[in-house]
């Protein structure tokens, strides 16, 4: 642990080894392809395969190279699609960089709201809180939703307590994040970083956790579940917490 | 010219700051020149000496029944917030069921996002008809979550300092 310590660069290795990681796994997610629930399939990447109707105009304007129909393996298995590392390269650098920048971005954004979730987070049952929090708020959400679709005056605003939804769950998935790189950095002894690297590498960990096959969509569910129940427990990381003594005038 | 013994009754409100401008003027021209005071006051001015000085409070014959009231509606609570899954989960069962399942969730998601296409070309969409059975199951939803998410909140909030 003291050799860890004295060396700034084993973030850098970590950085790696969970990219990598992300990877190939995400390779494998690719070739179980369609077989449900596996996130980082078909709906997210796009098919290993591309197939081309004959005569009908395709741009190419996002994809020049065709690397992706040169890089690919035969299956070892059968059954399976074909292995595709420029596809899984492709789902790590769309979707792996979108949630990590995602969550960069609400740190930058809001640092103390950040840190005082995080610290609720870190206290005692924090977790299970979180994780409860958001078991609730989903149920919440599709009860208040499903009232809402019955009526005409506030069918316009199931989209907005959706998208509120989505944004506090981005946010609790940002602090999670952080979270996870401290727990890191504290369980691995790594020498002490810009609180930014330890969420990218959290980040990193989730984006793992949700490209494990089969298991990785009830993981990626379970963080943003815990990230809803920790927004909405802290609203949003607010120092003061909830009260209503403004109420009683 | 003042005597030890009297310094030594001053030496606290010296400490203090309490004593009068002349007192004060007085018990520091003994202390430049009685190296016995100036030890005493050296120790009055330490801090730990000081803290040892005050005596502790006696603890009220409620604080112990206090504590593990507290302690108990604390596990209470958290026993409580995880047994609210189960009406909840009965709920949310109910609802489905009633709904034929997640095709009915999504029937329902569908028509949302029809309905509001269906907003912007200038028709105003029909709303769909609902027995109030399930509307009732809804707000009981609702209501026994927002309860749920209360005691939640209420568990993860800071404590106060002074608590």
């Amino acid at each position: 642990m003291s050799e860890l310590r004295r060396r700034p660069w084993a973030w850098l290795v970590l950085i790696g080894i969970l990219a990598v990681v992300g990877i190939l796994l995400a390779i494998i997610d690719i070739s179980i392809a369609g077989k449900w629930p596996t996130p980082f399939a078909e709906a997210v990447v796009g098919p290993t395969v591309v197939q081309q109707e004959s005569g009908k105009a395709v741009t190419l304007r996002f994809d020049r190279s065709r690397a992706g129909e040169r890089v690919i393996f035969a299956p070892p298995f059968a059954g399976f699609d074909p292995i595709s590392p420029y596809q899984a390269l492709r789902a790590f650098l769309t979707n792996g960089a979108g949630l990590i920048i995602l969550a960069l971005a609400a740190l930058v954004a809001f640092p103390s709201r950040a840190r005082s979730a995080v610290e609720r987070l870190e206290a005692r049952h924090g977790v299970e809180i979180a994780l409860g929090a958001g078991t609730v708020m989903v149920l919440l959400t599709l009860a208040a939703t499903t009232l809402l679709r019955f009526t005409l005056l506030f069918l316009g605003v199931v989209p907005l307590v959706l998208l509120v939804s989505l944004v506090a769950a981005l946010f609790g998935i940002a602090c999670i994040s952080l979270a996870i790189g401290r727990l890191l950095h504290r369980r691995l002894g790594l020498a002490s970083v810009h609180p930014l690297v330890a969420a990218l590498v959290g980040a990193l960990v989730v984006f793992d956790l949700a490209v494990i096959p089969y298991a990785g969509v009830f993981a990626l569910a379970a963080v943003a579940m815990a990230g809803l129940g920790l927004a909405v427990v802290t609203r949003f990381g607010s120092s003061g917490g909830w009260t209503f003594v403004d109420l009683n005038f | 010219m003042i005597t030890c013994a009297r310094v030594r009754v001053l030496l606290e409100a010296f400490v203090d700051g309490d004593l009068a401008a002349d007192d004060a003027a007085r018990v520091r021209a003994h202390l430049s020149t009685c190296a016995d005071c100036r030890r005493q006051h050296d120790q009055a001015i330490s801090l730990p000496f000081r803290l040892r000085a005050l005596s502790s409070p006696v603890p009220g014959p409620s604080l112990v029944g206090d504590v593990m009231q507290a302690v108990g509606a604390e596990r209470g609570g958290y026993r409580r917030s995880w047994t609210l899954l189960v009406p909840e989960a009965l709920l949310a069962a109910f609802i489905l069921w009633y709904l034929s399942g997640l095709d009915g969730l999504s029937s329902i998601a569908s028509g949302v996002f029809g309905d509001l296409l269906s907003l912007g070309s200038g028709s105003l969409p029909h709303v769909p008809p609902v027995d109030v059975l399930l509307l009732v199951a809804l707000i009981a939803l609702v209501v026994v979550a927002a309860f749920h998410l209360s005691i939640l909140v209420r568990l993860a909030s800071p404590r106060p300092a002074h608590e």
